[in-house]
């Protein structure tokens, strides 16, 4: 199958390095401490936290760090076609690994021993790249419930596929066999803290994936560090300062 | 659950008795309802309704199936909820399972009638293309992505307008299938067939507090109540469907009571709802 045309475009009209259109909202669920939306594409994740807290179970308190737990749940509807999923299957315990892991390297949790951190993110539609949309939808998240962290971790994933490294593979180009190189950024500190990939490439060719994929995770950066400073000029509009 | 001060306890209850509550309302007033079509484009029909700080989505897909052979000439409806966990740290993993049976369980009820669906807000038949063996099969699948109370009228309300926004392919059935034979037919991609969806019930909650009882509780004054019941009714003011829940007895006189005051305040959510309904499909098609 043909992913790039001759002309250059790919299968939804973009080009091999462009981005889709991506969206955030902060404050999408007013119960939680922090909670946010990130739209990438058709990709749309809700992500709320709740914390830093007492520790439910006292068992897994840790003396001297916040202890950070992470679920993962996609919404019935939230694939093509509808599905009855089991709770809890494999694919969502590894990503929910995946998410606390990445969430953890950057939340300075030595600030808050003997405390609870939970990242709830929900997946409303999927079309690739829900790793990527979650991973950026819980650092917004983190942001908006005040969580002390290093940097802001934002993830982006690209994929090689007629010989062309593509950024940002929707559903029907991730599933078509390629590689998909998966990558979390600090985009301050310049560290990649999250790095997949399935499928094979050559060592040299897999370097330039993986720098259009960090090209990815510092637009995206850039994008949510715009969105938290809108939405802190919303908050001091309304305090009145 | 909630944490609440005796003073907190107080302050609520003595609100309720005085027809004055927390936030400012009247017993009988709901809070803003705030109603988004087409959320999912995936999806056939999609609704997000925000009551206050509850949130929930609703979306339903339409699948070709086969009428089970009791009734051949009805399609199927199947509504599920799911509690997501980003409404309440609790609903991880299995926590929301209760809940989300109990809420599902009550919404079919309410909705779908009983088992030979005679009673059902949607009208069955109308989703049989060839009797006895293509009809349509709607999955109405719920999410709870916020609960600040009142999550049945919420979920009721979210179903309504996600139908109201539903569009069902046309069906092009290949003539001269005989007999037994699986006919075999042609969905249309452009032409959609509406619902009418002026049938479809409202559910309206009374949450009994003291002496007093409340329509759209939050959470805090759920947490007070001492017993609760869910009426839907229709836009005739027929009752389609009553669910009780808490513990506490209720005198046969207050039920009825209940059921007439909750026959009263529909009126006013049922025109509230599709005045709504009708803003955001009309947002919906400019955008």
């Amino acid at each position: 199958m043909e992913f790039v045309s001759p002309e250059g475009l790919r299968l939804d009209g973009r080009r091999p390095m462009e981005m889709r259109q991506i969206r955030a909202e902060i404050g999408a669920v007013a119960k939680a401490d922090g909670s946010a939306v990130f739209e990438m594409g058709n990709t749309k994740v809700i992500a709320a936290v709740y914390g830093p807290r007492e520790v439910q179970n006292r068992s897994q308190q840790i003396n001297d760090q916040a202890l950070v737990r992470c679920d993962y749940s996609m919404a019935n509807f939230s694939t093509g076609d509808r599905m009855r999923k089991p709770k809890g299957d494999r694919r969502s315990t590894e990503i929910s690994l995946v998410i606390r892991q990445t969430m953890e390297a950057c939340i300075l949790t030595h600030l808050m021993p003997r405390s609870q951190i939970d990242i709830f993110v929900q997946v409303l539609q999927a079309d690739g790249g829900t790793r990527s949309a979650c991973i950026n939808a819980a650092t917004l998240a983190l942001a908006d419930a005040g969580i002390p962290m290093r940097d802001l971790v934002t993830s982006c994933s690209s994929g090689y596929l007629n010989s062309t490294p593509l950024l940002d593979l929707n559903y029907v180009e991730d599933s078509a066999g390629g590689p998909d190189v998966t990558v979390g950024f600090l985009p301050k500190l310049d560290k990649v803290t999250l790095l997949q990939m399935d499928s094979k490439l050559p060592i040299d060719i897999f370097e330039k994936v993986m720098q259009l994929a960090i090209e990815g995770c510092k637009a995206i950066a850039n994008y949510i560090r715009e969105i938290m400073l809108e939405n802190t000029k919303q908050l001091e509009y309304r305090r009145g300062i | 659950m909630v944490g609440l001060s005796l003073g907190e306890k107080h302050f609520i209850q003595g609100g309720i008795a005085q027809d004055i509550r927390s936030d400012g309302r009247k017993r009988l007033t709901y809070r803003p309802i705030n109603v988004e079509t087409g959320v999912i484009p995936q999806a056939n029909g999609s609704a997000r309704i925000r009551m206050g700080a509850t949130d929930v989505i609703s979306t339903v897909k339409a699948e070709l199936g086969k009428p089970i052979s009791l009734q051949p000439d009805k399609g199927k409806v199947s509504i599920y909820v799911d509690c997501s966990p980003t409404a309440a740290p609790m609903f991880e993993g299995r926590g929301g399972e209760e809940l989300s049976t109990e809420l599902s369980v009550a919404l079919q009820r309410s909705l779908l009638g009983g088992k030979s669906g005679a009673g059902a807000g949607i009208d069955l038949s109308s989703l049989v293309v060839v009797e006895g063996k293509i009809c349509w099969d709607l999955y109405i699948d719920c999410l709870v992505v916020c609960s600040d109370g009142n999550l049945l009228d919420a979920l009721g309300a979210a179903i309504k307008a996600a139908l109201s926004n539903t569009g069902i392919p046309r069906v092009q059935v290949a003539a001269g299938a005989s007999g037994d034979e699986q006919p075999e037919v042609d969905i249309s991609d452009e032409e959609f067939l509406q619902f009418d969806t002026s049938d479809i019930p409202v559910i309206v909650t009374l949450t009994k507090v003291g002496r007093h009882y409340i329509v759209d509780a939050t959470t805090e004054e759920e947490s007070q109540m001492s017993s609760a019941i869910s009426i839907s009714v229709n836009r005739k003011g027929h009752i389609c469907g009553l669910n009780k829940r808490g513990g506490a007895g209720l005198d046969p006189s207050i039920v009825l009571d209940m059921i007439s005051v909750a026959k009263h305040v529909s009126e006013q959510l049922m025109n509230k709802l599709d005045s709504e309904i009708a803003a955001a499909e009309a947002g919906e098609d400019e955008s």
